[in-house]
């Protein structure tokens, strides 16, 4: 039987490793994704998971040691936060490029410098061209039920990807929420062993990589392209398989309070479930406000966000991540929200906040901030601003 | 689905199939100058020119107890000639053959 | 469980006449006329035999093998950065233990072996080289050292002799001897650090079987082993291409490069001269050397002096020279 328990969004990965039955896992200490690695030592010390857990020397090792594993045959699961996912970034795009789909959780972490253990979005947003799968989860239970999902898309042999399952730092890695575990049945329903095409085999010899001319690459590249194209509709099947086999249904994009909204708060993360709250305040007061929260970044569900975003008047792009000297000089969703509307005969219209920015929480009020600006927005037809430094503009 | 012509493909990931007993997509035997050329009669059977060949272009013919040159690969290094302990290997020019060194039409 | 250990004994070959036939590294690659890494693989590969995985970290050994999209590896064998040769080794180490384990694949654990350059072995790659020796993976780590980054053009590494000329260490008025540095030592480095390193040994393409014999040895061992190999360069070093094994040769005649193993806190020595031949004569066959001075030689010679008297021992470098 599924049973539910209060945890953290690490345990949570630990546990959705152990369903899995991941079979190499390589380590490295970094705050704050640390705790799902030693959950997993624990598992593996007290023979709760068979799986090879190693020791990386850093975070760039741990992927390369993932990247060895899963082509041959394994599969195989590492992690990092903040500069160690920067760190690690050589590594990316060998094993996208490679299709040699592996898991990376990551627990986000504000970049350096300096230190700040606190959680933005920035570090696995900075990978997001390198041809790996990408999400975010809103709670533990997501973070266990994202890493499913993934293994489930990234290892479909019309995909063939490797996944960044991300969680926000300490919100959810770290703060206990509820989570139903599910059974290992329902998981072997669900996920079927790993296995490569063409693996590292000497039974099958093979040769992973080698050196190819500039007129290659432009196949390589259209190869990759065709990947992310084709991805949606597996992550549709899966999500869908998903949602019957465990009885949570999710979308690439889940809706909160939309059918009769004027305008929505567009979010990814942890700090969705603020907003949910902060809806339903401002809702009791009359407001016609509703939220759409992101589950993939990459591939973006471009479709997805166009349909249901040009049915609002409104919409306010939360940004937990930066991108210094971007057109909009703010995060990195509204970018891509305002391209997948660009065709669209009805548009919005589009504004960003940045917010919960060095690992700070996003307060009601800075919600209800936010739905004010949209509402005065509104009235005045037309966005003044396109970034809004959530607490510190005039006013 | 993007077109690509089939001449154009690459494997996915650039998984390529291993090759058996020669790589035919690098043929090398046009890159030589000179080629060495082996009197069985002076032949020791030392194995230097079998085993020193980067491009394992002698090998030992076992019925007949004799090296056995690759046209097709060797790239005119000459080291088997330096290394020769019997003076059975001497080197020639290679365009003094009439298989001597065919230039590819096209670069690779 | 049963951990999956390894029962192979690749035999020792005893004489040149039976090395092995089958080639591993069959002809169809774009190295060098002469080269001497590509020597060395091939030997290395011939003494593996196909139960074999290789990983080829970038570098010639890499590029000039695998131009384009295709290999002359018989046996399976992966790309990896420069940087992470050791690292996705022991991932596919670690990944043949639990399937082997797991029931998911049959067979002999493969031989598991990271072909690096000297860059790609204690430069650039020495993080991950030093962690799959530390971690005590059942692999072998090769570093084939033809003392540059030869693939990028010619540029020093640690393992470019003092008095070199490279792209990166040309001579010049203000610095006379091109390269001032003096290199690594790589088996010492290994050996002097890691608990599990139970074999480290050095070979030369001058003496194939002893190569091979090398070979066949660290992968017997059941646990992480290290080769360094030299493997010498007719483009970077500048000699005519017909001469890598006879600067192979002499290299070790005068004690630039010294074959030994240490096998369990024991040296043992092969092929050691019993005179040996002063430096000058392997200097001036390589262009790398020409422009330098007799004071060069003379630096270059204590520190060879000095290596011989404990081959394989950590040397003190000689001091800095007064500038001319």
């Amino acid at each position: 039987m599924a049973k539910e328990m209060m945890m953290s969004g690490c345990a949570a990965s630990a546990q959705a490793a152990k369903l899995a039955k991941v079979e190499v896992a390589c380590s490295y200490p970094i705050r704050p994704y640390t705790a799902l690695m030693m959950e997993l030592a624990k598992m593996v010390a007290n023979g709760e998971l068979d799986c090879e857990f190693i020791h990386g020397e850093g975070e760039h090792a741990q992927l390369s040691v993932v990247f060895g594993a899963a082509a041959a045959g394994a599969r195989a699961l590492t992690g990092s936060s903040g500069v160690g996912v920067t760190y690690a970034m050589e590594t990316y795009s060998p094993i996208a490029g490679g299709r040699v789909p592996l898991q990376m959780m990551i627990a986000d972490r504000a970049l350096d410098p300096p230190g700040d253990f606190g959680s933005e979005h920035t570090d696995a947003m900075s990978t997001r061209d390198q041809g790996w799968i990408l999400g975010w989860a809103e709670t533990p239970q997501e973070a266990l039920d994202n890493s499913l999902i993934n293994y489930r898309v990234g290892e479909d042999h019309r995909v063939l990807l490797p996944q960044m399952v991300c969680q926000d730092g300490y919100f959810v890695s770290h703060i206990p929420g509820p989570v139903v575990i599910p059974d290992q049945a329902q998981a072997d329903e669900f996920l079927p062993p790993y296995k490569l095409p063409h693996p590292l085999d000497p039974h099958h010899p093979v040769s992973h990589g080698p050196q190819i001319r500039p007129d290659q690459g432009t196949i390589m590249d259209m190869q990759r392209a065709q990947a992310m194209l084709d991805a949606p509709k597996v992550i549709k099947e899966a999500l869908a398989d998903f949602g019957r086999i465990f009885g949570r249904k999710y979308g690439m994009i889940d809706q909160f309070m939309t059918d009769d909204a004027e305008m929505v708060f567009f979010i990814q993360g942890a700090h969705a479930f603020t907003a949910r709250h902060a809806i339903k305040h401002l809702r009791a007061k009359g407001l016609k406000i509703g939220m759409v929260k992101l589950r993939f970044v990459r591939p973006w569900p471009t479709q997805e966000v166009a349909e249901a975003l040009s049915k609002f008047k409104a919409v306010g792009v939360v940004e937990t991540s930066t991108s210094y000297g971007g057109a909009m000089r703010g995060g990195n969703l509204l970018h891509e929200v305002r391209a997948s509307l660009y065709e669209c005969p009805q548009r919005p219209l589009t504004t960003s906040f940045m917010a919960g920015l060095g690992g700070e929480v996003i307060p009601l009020h800075e919600f209800y901030y936010m739905a004010d600006v949209m509402s005065k927005m509104l009235k005045l037809g037309k966005s003044e601003k396109t970034v809004y430094w959530t607490g510190f503009e005039s006013e | 689905m993007f077109n690509i012509p089939k001449e154009k493909a690459v494997p996915l990931g650039c998984i390529t199939p291993a090759p058996v007993t020669e790589q035919p997509m690098m043929i090398t035997g046009n890159w030589r100058e000179y080629r060495p050329v082996i009197d069985n009669e002076k032949c020791n059977l030392c194995m230097s020119c079998i085993v020193y060949c980067p491009d394992a272009c002698w090998q030992l013919n076992e019925a007949e107890d004799e090296p056995v040159w690759n046209a097709k690969y060797c790239k005119g290094c000459l080291i088997c000639v330096n290394e020769c302990t019997s003076g059975a290997l001497t080197k020639a020019y290679e365009l003094d053959f009439e298989d001597g060194v065919v230039r590819l039409e096209k670069p690779f | 469980m049963a951990v999956p250990v390894k029962t192979q004994e690749l035999p020792m070959i005893k004489k040149i006449r039976n090395i092995p036939k089958e080639e591993m590294y069959v002809p169809g690659h774009r190295t060098c006329a002469g080269c001497g890494p590509a020597l060395q693989y091939r030997l290395v590969a011939k003494a593996a035999g196909p139960n074999t995985i290789f990983l080829g970290p970038t570098g010639c050994m890499y590029v000039a093998n695998a131009s384009y999209l295709c290999t002359p590896y018989r046996v399976p064998w992966m790309h990896t950065q420069i940087t992470n040769g050791g690292a996705v080794a022991s991932g596919i180490e670690a990944a043949y233990q639990v399937l082997i384990r797991k029931g998911k694949w049959q067979g002999e654990l493969p031989n598991i072996i990271v072909m690096a350059g000297d860059g790609g072995s204690v430069d650039i790659g020495l993080q991950a080289m030093s962690a799959m020796m530390y971690r005590g993976h059942d692999a072998l780590f090769v570093c084939y050292d033809n003392e540059s980054y030869a693939n990028t053009g010619i540029q020093t590494s640690p393992m470019t002799p003092y008095g070199a000329n490279t792209t990166f260490t040309p001579p010049g008025p203000n610095i006379p001897e091109g390269k001032k540095l003096f290199p690594k030592d790589p088996p010492q480095l290994v050996i002097g650090g890691h608990p599990a390193v139970k074999y480290v040994a050095t070979a030369s393409v001058a003496y194939p079987v002893d190569l091979m014999n090398k070979v066949r040895k660290a992968l017997n061992v059941k646990g992480p082993t290290f080769l360094h190999i030299q493997a010498p360069c007719p483009k970077g070093w500048k000699f005519p291409e017909n001469k890598t094994i006879e600067l192979a040769k002499l290299a070790i005649q005068t004690g630039m490069w010294h074959i030994y193993e240490w096998e369990n806190g024991e040296y043992k020595y092969q092929h050691t001269p019993k005179e040996y031949k002063p430096v000058r004569e392997y200097l001036k066959l390589q262009g790398r050397f020409a422009h330098m001075t007799e004071a060069h030689i003379a630096k270059m010679q204590a520190f060879v002096d000095a290596k011989m008297k404990a081959p394989g021992k950590p040397v003190e470098i000689p001091l800095p020279m007064p500038r001319e």
